[in-house]
C-alpha cells in the first residue's frame, strides 16, 4: 500500500514539474547552450522573433494590386529543384519557392503554380514536413479562379503549420532559413518590378521598409553563426546587404489614433505618419546585392 | 493513514478533471479563421491562454498601405472579457478593443507606418480566460 501510495505522489509531482519553464530555467539554459551545438539562445526565444516576419503574399498582392504584370522570369525555375540535395539549401529553397507559389497564385498563373506545388512538396518530403503540405487540395483549388480565397487560406496554413511543426521539433534553424529564402526572393521580385517601374514610389518605399524585416533576419542568423558554417556565410552576404541599408532612413512620428464602431467592426484610423529616405542609387544597390545572395540561393 | 489517501486521492481527481476541462484555444483560433470580413486574406491564427503573465502577446511586422484585421474568438459572447490591444514599435498604444464599456470582437487597423506591432490580449472580467484570434490583411 505504501508503494501505491509514493507512487501516486511521485507521478502527481512529475505531473507538477512538467509545465511551462521558469523564466530563470530558460536564461540559465541560454547560457549553457554555448557549450553545445546549436543557438546561443533558446528556441523560444528564436520563435518569438519568427512569428513577426510578414508574409511574402503581402508583398504580392501589393505589385498585383498597383497593377504590375506576371512576369515568371523573376521567379526561381521549379526545375531547379534537382539541385538542392543538402537540408539547408532544401530549406532556404523552400523558401523561395513558397514565395513564388504565392506570386503565381495571387496573378491565378495555374499551369505555373502547378510547378511550384509539386517542387515544394518534393522539398518539404526531403525535410520529413510533407505530411503538412496538402497538395491535392492545394491542386484541386488551384483549377479554379472562384478559388483563390481558399487556396490562399489554405497554402498559409500549410506554411504556418510547417513552421510551427519545425519549432516544436527542435529544427528552428530549418524555420530560420525557410523564412530567409522567402524574404529575399519577395524582396528580389520587388526589386525587378521596382527597376521596371523607376517612378513608383510605393515600391521604392516597399524596398526601403525591408530594412526592418533585414534586421530581424541577420539578428536570426547570427545566432548560428558559431555552430552553422553555412548560416554564417549566408549572414555575411546579409550583412553587406545591411551596410546598404544603413543608408535608408525611416522616420516616425506617432500621433494618437482616432476609431468609431462600423458593423460590429473598430475601426482605427491611424494618425501616426512615416517617411521612407531611400534613393535611385540605393534601389540599384540593394538590387545587385539581393541578386547575388539569390543567385547563390537557387544555383 | 486512509485520511492521507483520501487526499492524495482528492488531489488526483481534481488534476485529473482540471486537464478534461482546459483551454483549447486552437480550435477557438481556428473558428476565427473564417469570422475575418470578406476580402481580408488570412496571415496567422493565435492562441489564447492566460499563463503565468496578465497578458498573452505576439508580435509581427505591419506594412505601410495595408489594413489589417484581428479578431477573437471565446466560449462565451462576445468575448469573453478578452480585450485585444495593438501596440507599436515604441510601445505606443495605436488601438484596442474595448469602447466605453463594450467589448468588440474585431479591429481593423489601416497600417501608416511599417514596423514591429504588438498583439496584446489582456481579461477583464473574463470566465474561462481562453480564446483564439486570427490575423488578416488586405491591401
Amino acid at each position: 500500500m505504501r508503494i501505491v501510495l509514493i507512487g501516486f505522489i511521485l507521478a502527481i509531482f512529475t505531473a507538477c514539474g512538467s509545465g511551462k519553464k521558469t523564466d530563470e530555467q530558460a536564461f540559465l539554459e541560454d547560457l549553457d547552450s554555448t557549450k553545445v551545438e546549436g543557438p546561443t539562445i533558446s528556441e523560444e526565444a528564436i520563435g518569438e522573433i519568427l512569428q513577426q516576419i510578414p508574409s511574402p503574399l503581402e508583398i504580392s498582392m501589393l505589385l498585383k494590386e498597383s497593377g504590375k504584370k506576371y512576369n515568371s522570369t523573376f521567379l526561381n525555375p521549379a526545375d531547379n529543384i534537382s539541385k538542392y540535395n543538402s537540408n539547408y539549401k532544401k530549406a532556404l529553397n523552400l523558401g523561395v519557392y513558397g514565395t513564388d507559389l504565392g506570386y503565381t497564385n495571387i496573378y491565378e498563373q495555374n499551369q505555373d503554380g502547378v510547378k511550384y506545388m509539386a517542387a515544394i512538396k518534393e522539398l518539404a518530403d526531403g525535410l520529413n514536413i510533407g505530411q503538412f503540405f496538402d497538395i491535392e487540395t492545394i491542386g484541386r483549388l488551384a483549377t479554379n479562379s472562384k478559388n483563390l480565397d481558399s487556396l490562399l487560406l489554405i497554402t498559409t496554413q500549410n506554411f504556418n503549420s510547417i513552421n510551427h511543426y519545425l519549432q516544436t521539433q527542435q529544427r528552428a534553424n530549418l524555420s530560420v532559413l525557410f523564412l530567409t529564402g522567402g524574404w529575399l526572393e519577395a524582396l528580389h521580385i520587388t526589386c525587378e518590378v521596382a527597376t521596371a517601374n523607376p517612378t513608383n514610389k510605393q515600391l521604392q518605399e516597399t524596398i526601403g521598409e525591408q530594412k526592418i524585416i533585414l534586421e530581424n533576419i541577420k539578428l536570426l542568423l547570427s545566432f548560428y553563426k558559431d555552430t552553422d558554417q553555412n548560416m554564417a556565410s549566408l549572414l555575411a552576404d546579409v550583412e553587406e546587404l545591411k551596410t546598404i541599408y544603413d543608408k535608408v532612413k525611416i522616420t516616425y512620428t506617432y500621433k494618437e489614433s482616432t476609431f468609431e464602431v462600423v458593423d460590429g467592426v473598430m475601426m482605427i484610423k491611424d494618425n501616426s505618419t512615416s517617411t521612407i529616405e531611400i534613393t535611385p542609387e540605393d534601389i540599384t544597390s540593394i538590387k545587385e546585392v539581393t541578386s547575388k545572395i539569390r543567385s547563390k540561393i537557387i544555383s | 493513514m486512509k485520511k492521507f489517501i483520501f487526499i492524495v486521492l482528492s488531489v488526483f481527481v481534481l488534476s485529473t478533471l482540471e486537464v478534461i476541462g482546459q483551454c483549447n484555444s486552437e480550435a477557438l483560433s481556428n473558428q476565427c479563421i473564417p469570422k475575418l470580413i470578406t476580402g481580408f486574406n488570412f496571415l496567422k491564427s493565435y492562441k489564447i491562454e492566460k499563463g503565468a503573465k496578465e497578458f498573452v502577446e505576439y508580435s509581427y511586422v505591419f506594412t505601410k498601405g495595408t489594413q489589417y484585421m484581428i479578431n477573437i474568438c471565446a466560449a462565451a459572447q462576445p468575448t469573453d472579457g478578452i480585450v485585444v490591444s495593438l501596440y507599436d514599435s515604441n510601445r505606443n498604444k495605436v488601438a484596442t478593443s474595448k469602447l466605453n464599456g463594450q467589448f468588440i470582437s474585431a479591429i481593423a487597423y489601416p497600417c501608416n507606418t511599417t514596423g514591429i506591432y504588438y498583439i496584446q490580449y489582456t481579461f477583464d472580467g473574463s470566465t474561462a480566460y481562453c480564446g483564439g484570434s486570427a490575423l488578416g490583411f488586405k491591401r
